[in-house]
C-alpha cells in the first residue's frame, strides 16, 4: 500500500531546499569564464540570490572582511549539528569560485567581492543593472499589464503548442527559434516528417512551475549559446540583468553588445522582453525575467505577500490574470474535478489526466478515471506529477481541508500507477533439467551465495538466473559435471 | 521552498546620545553619518538576501516614533531617478530612509529641551506592522494566505539610550505581545549603559542582545549575528547573553529595584509596602505590612542586592531564592 503523505510534508525545511538549476551549470564553466562573470555586480546579486540561505550567510560573513580569517575562527560559529550542512556550503562555494580554494583560511574571490559590495553599496559606472531609457514625451511606455499580458501570451503560445501537438490538432507556432530549442531540449521530437510531436519529458515539464519551466528552457539556451560560439559570460550577465530590472520601466539597447542583441530578439520570442517594434532602441523585461531569481514558487497559488511592493513584482508569472492566481481546481472524494476556468491551455493540460464532462464559459468539469489517468501515465507522466499539480492549482476552498485532497483519490492515483507495474522483465537463463534434487539444491545454493536467483521451483528443479550470474553458474555446473 | 523573512528595525535616534557618542574622548567614536552609511549596507544586506524579503525601518525620536521606510508601503515621492549603476530597490530604501530621517531631525532644530526616546512607541508600530502583515485577512481586501509563505518576522532594536524606568510595563507589555506574534527580538546595544528591558526583551523573544564593543566594526556585528533568520541560526549559532539582568521596575514610582515587595493577588510589584494595592485595590492585613516594614532593608537597597527576595506581601516569611530569579515572565501585568 502506499503510504498516505499529506502535501505539507513536501515541502523540505529551508537548509535543505534543492539548490537552483542554475547552479550546476555555473559550476561547471570554467574559473576564468566566472570570474569574467562576476565582474559585473548585478550578476553577482543574482547569483548570491541563487544560493542556498546558509551560503548566503556565509558569503555577507565574509564580504566586509579585509583579510581572510582562519578556518577555525569561522568554524566557531557553527553549532555541531550543522556541521555537515556547513562543509556542503563551503563546498558549493569553492565549486562556484567564490570562495578561494585554501584548507587555512577562508576568504572570497576578490572580484565577486567587490562586486557583490558595489551592488549593495551602488556607485562604479559597470552600468550592470541595465540603462534606463530617455523619457519618451510622443510614446507611453508600455504599462505593466501590457507587459504581463505580452509574457502570458508568449508563455501560454508555447504550452499550448505542446500540449496540443499531442492531440494531433496544432494551434499557432511559436516562432523557429522556440521550436528548435523545444526540439533541442526533448521536450518534443519530429516524429516522421515535420510535424512536432510532445514527449514524455515534455508532459512532466508541462506540470511544472512556470519558474522551473523557464528556468529549463534557459539553462538549454545556454547550452545551446556554447555551441554557437556565443560569448557565455555575455548571456549569463544580460540574463542576470534582466533579474535585476524593474518592471514596467524601459531600458536601451545602446550599451548592449552584439551578442546581447541577438540574444535580445531571442527573449522576446519566449516573452521575457518586451519591445514596441523589433527595431525599437529601447525595452522592457516581463515579469518572466523579474522574477528570474526570485526563490518563490512563481505559481498561480502564491501571489503577492500581503501585496507588498516588492511582492507585487514577484508575483505569481500569472498563468491567467488575478482570478487565475489563486487556485482553479476543486476535487472532490467522487473523483469529479471542477476547474473554475476559461484559460484553454489549462484546460488543455487538465485533459492530459482527466475525462472531460461538460464546458461551461467559466467551468470545466471532469472526472478522474482508471482509463484517463493510465493515459497520462502512458505518456510518461506519474502519479506524484498528477497529485502536486492538483494540490498546486488548489481552489481557495479547498484549502480548508486538512489533507488538502481527498486521501482516497490521493490512493487510488497512486495504486492505478502501481498497477502498470505489476510486471518486470529481466534478461536471464532458464536452468533447469537437474539429474537429481541433490545436484539441484547444489546449484541452487550456490547461485543464492551469488545472489543470482531471480525465481525458482523446487518441485520443477528448475530456477531462473540473471545475465550477470551466468557465467559463474554455468563455470560451476561445468566443473561439477566434468569432475563429477 | 525556503521562506521570505521580514525584518523591522527600530533606531534609536535620540540626538543627545547620538552626539555623546560621536566625541572624540570615546574609544570608538561613531557619529550617525558612519552609523547610517553601515545600516543602510545592512538594510541592504537584508533586501538582497531574496527577492520576497520584506523591511520596516522606525524612528524613535525624542517624544514621537515614526515609520521611516516600509516596503509594503507605495512612496508618494517617487522621484528618485533611475541610475544604471545600482539595483532599484537598494536605491528606494537608502533615499527613503535618508530623506525621512533629515525631516525628522530638521523638525527638531527649534526645541529646546529634548523629551525622552520613544522607544516603546516605536516597538508597539513595529509590532502592529508585523501583526498586519502575517495577518493578511483582517486587513481590508486581504486574502487569506497559506501561513507556509508568510514571512518570518524579527526585530532589530539599534539603541543608544539608556533604560527609561517608566517604561518598563509598556515594554514588558510589548514582549509579551512579540512572543505571543512568534517575533524575535534583537538588540544591538550601540552606545551607553546596558539595558535591563531590552536584555529582558532579547531574552523572552528567544532574540540575541549584543553590547557593541568594537564600534569600528558595526556592520560586521550587524551582519553576523543579526542578518540569519532563525533557520539559519540553528546551524550558525549567534551570541547570546549568559548573563541578563532580570530586575523588574515597581508599578508605583517606576524604580528598578532590587528588593520589591509583590502583590499576592495581581502580583503587580511595589518597591515599598503598602496598605492597598494601587492595580487591583486589595487591601493588606496592618500586621503583614508592619513586619515587611520593619524586615525592609533601610539604607542603599544595592547593597542588599543578594540578601533579600521578593517579599510576598501577604505572607512575609523571605524565602531564600536568588534576585536573578525574579521569574522571567513577569506574568500579571496590566
Amino acid at each position: 500500500m502506499p503510504s498516505v503523505q499529506s502535501p505539507q510534508a513536501v515541502d523540505p525545511p529551508a537548509s535543505h531546499s534543492n539548490p537552483h538549476a542554475l547552479l550546476p551549470f555555473l559550476r561547471s564553466q570554467s574559473q576564468n569564464t566566472l570570474t569574467r562573470l562576476y565582474q559585473r555586480p548585478s550578476s553577482c546579486l543574482s547569483i548570491y540570490r541563487l544560493l542556498g540561505p546558509l551560503e548566503r550567510q556565509l558569503v555577507m560573513n565574509l564580504l566586509w572582511l579585509e583579510s581572510a580569517i582562519p578556518v577555525n575562527t569561522m568554524a566557531v560559529w557553527v553549532v555541531p549539528e550543522g556541521k555537515k550542512l556547513y562543509d556542503d556550503a563551503l563546498a558549493v562555494m569553492t565549486g562556484l569560485h567564490i570562495l578561494q580554494n585554501s584548507t587555512v583560511k577562508l576568504a572570497l574571490n576578490p572580484t565577486f567581492k567587490s562586486s557583490l559590495r558595489q551592488a549593495i553599496t551602488g556607485g562604479g559606472s559597470t552600468g550592470s543593472f541595465g540603462v534606463p531609457a530617455e523619457k519618451d514625451d510622443k510614446r507611453q511606455p508600455g504599462g505593466i499589464e501590457v507587459l504581463d499580458a505580452y509574457a502570458l501570451e508568449r508563455w501560454e503560445t508555447i504550452l499550448h503548442y505542446m500540449v496540443s501537438s499531442g492531440q494531433g490538432q496544432l494551434p499557432t507556432k511559436p516562432s523557429q527559434g522556440v521550436l528548435y530549442l523545444l526540439q533541442r531540449s526533448e521536450l518534443m521530437k519530429a516524429n516522421h516528417g515535420a510535424t512536432l510531436q510532445i514527449t514524455s519529458s515534455g508532459f512532466q515539464f508541462l506540470l511544472h512551475s512556470p519558474h522551473d519551466q523557464l528556468w529549463d528552457l534557459l539553462l538549454q539556451y545556454l547550452h545551446m549559446a556554447e555551441e554557437r560560439q556565443m560569448d557565455l559570460v555575455e548571456v549569463l550577465s544580460f540574463l542576470f540583468m534582466l533579474s535585476t530590472m524593474e518592471l514596467g520601466r524601459e531600458y536601451s539597447t545602446d550599451p548592449l553588445s552584439e551578442t546581447q542583441k541577438v540574444l535580445l530578439e531571442d527573449l522576446r520570442d519566449y516573452g521575457l522582453v518586451w519591445q514596441r517594434k523589433a527595431s525599437s532602441k529601447r525595452f522592457s523585461p516581463t515579469r518572466l525575467a523579474t522574477t528570474l531569481t526570485s526563490l518563490s514558487p512563481s505559481l498561480p497559488t502564491s501571489s503577492s505577500t500581503g501585496g507588498s511592493r516588492v511582492g507585487a513584482t514577484t508575483s505569481a508569472i500569472g498563468v491567467a490574470a488575478s482570478t487565475a492566481q489563486q487556485g482553479f481546481i476543486v476535487l472532490e472524494t467522487n473523483y469529479r474535478v471542477y476547474a473554475y476556468t476559461d484559460n484553454p491551455l489549462q484546460t488543455a493540460v487538465l485533459n492530459l489526466f482527466i475525462t472531460m464532462k461538460y464546458r461551461f464559459p467559466n467551468l470545466v468539469v471532469g472526472m478522474l478515471t482508471r482509463e484517463s489517468v493510465r493515459k497520462a501515465l502512458a505518456n510518461g507522466i506519474s502519479a506524484e506529477q498528477i497529485i502536486s499539480y492538483l494540490s498546486t492549482h488548489a481552489h481557495p476552498q479547498m484549502r480548508k481541508n486538512n489533507p488538502l485532497l481527498p486521501v482516497t483519490v490521493q490512493d487510488q492515483i497512486r495504486l492505478w500507477e502501481l498497477e502498470r507495474n505489476r510486471l518486470k522483465s529481466a534478461e536471464g537463463y532458464l536452468y533447469r533439467d537437474f539429474a537429481s534434487q541433490a545436484d539441484y539444491m547444489y546449484v541452487l545454493e550456490y547461485a543464492k551465495q551469488l545472489d543470482v536467483v531471480l525465481w525458482e521451483n523446487g518441485a520443477k528443479r528448475c530456477f531462473f538466473g540473471s545475465l550477470e550470474g551466468h557465467a559463474n553458474v554455468r563455470g560451476f555446473i561445468e566443473r561439477r559435471t566434468g569432475g563429477g | 521552498m525556503e521562506k521570505a523573512s521580514h525584518l523591522s528595525v527600530i533606531v534609536d535616534l535620540s540626538p543627545t546620545q547620538w552626539h555623546l557618542s560621536a566625541q572624540a574622548d570615546n574609544q570608538y567614536p561613531l557619529s550617525i553619518q558612519t552609523f547610517l552609511s553601515q545600516l543602510l549596507a545592512f538594510l541592504n544586506a537584508h533586501i538582497a538576501s531574496q527577492h520576497e524579503n520584506t523591511l520596516a525601518v522606525f524612528g524613535a525620536l525624542p517624544g514621537k516614533s515614526v515609520m521611516l521606510y516600509s516596503s509594503t508601503e507605495v512612496l508618494a515621492d517617487d522621484a528618485a531617478a533611475p541610475d544604471a549603476n545600482s539595483y532599484p530597490p537598494f536605491k528606494a530604501v537608502d533615499s527613503t530612509v535618508v530623506q525621512r530621517m533629515m525631516y525628522e531631525f530638521d523638525a527638531f532644530k527649534d526645541v529646546e529641551e529634548e523629551a525622552p526616546c520613544a522607544l516603546v512607541g516605536a516597538l508597539a508600530k513595529a509590532l502592529c506592522y508585523i501583526n498586519r502583515i502575517t495577518h493578511p485577512s483582517t486587513s481590508p481586501g486581504g486574502a487569506a494566505e497559506d501561513p507556509s509563505i508568510l514571512p518570518d518576522p524579527r526585530i532589530l532594536i539599534l539603541s543608544v539610550s539608556p533604560d527609561l524606568s517608566s517604561s518598563y510595563i509598556p515594554i514588558m507589555n510589548s514582549i509579551f505581545s512579540a512572543q505571543k506574534l512568534k517575533v524575535t527580538i534583537d538588540v544591538c546595544k550601540i552606545y551607553g549603559p546596558d539595558t535591563v528591558f531590552l536584555q529582558q526583551a532579547a531574552h523572552l523573544t528567544n532574540g540575541s542582545y549584543i553590547y557593541l564593543e568594537r564600534r569600528d566594526a558595526l556592520l560586521q556585528y550587524l551582519i553576523m549575528s543579526f542578518l540569519s533568520p532563525p533557520a539559519i541560526r540553528k546551524v550558525l549559532a549567534v551570541p547570546k547573553q549568559d548573563k541578563i539582568d532580570f530586575r523588574a521596575a515597581c508599578f508605583c514610582h517606576k524604580n528598578i529595584v532590587d528588593v520589591g515587595f509583590v502583590c499576592s493577588v495581581c502580583l503587580s510589584i511595589f518597591c515599598q509596602p503598602v496598605p492597598v494595592c494601587s492595580t487591583c485595590r486589595t487591601k493588606f492585613p496592618i500586621k503583614t505590612l508592619q513586619r515587611l516594614n520593619a524586615s525592609r532593608p533601610s539604607l542603599a537597597p544595592t547593597s542588599s542586592r543578594n540578601t533579600l527576595p521578593l517579599a510576598n506581601l501577604n505572607n512575609a516569611t523571605p524565602r531564600p531564592t536568588p534576585p536573578r530569579n525574579v521569574n522571567g515572565g513577569t506574568p500579571g501585568l496590566r
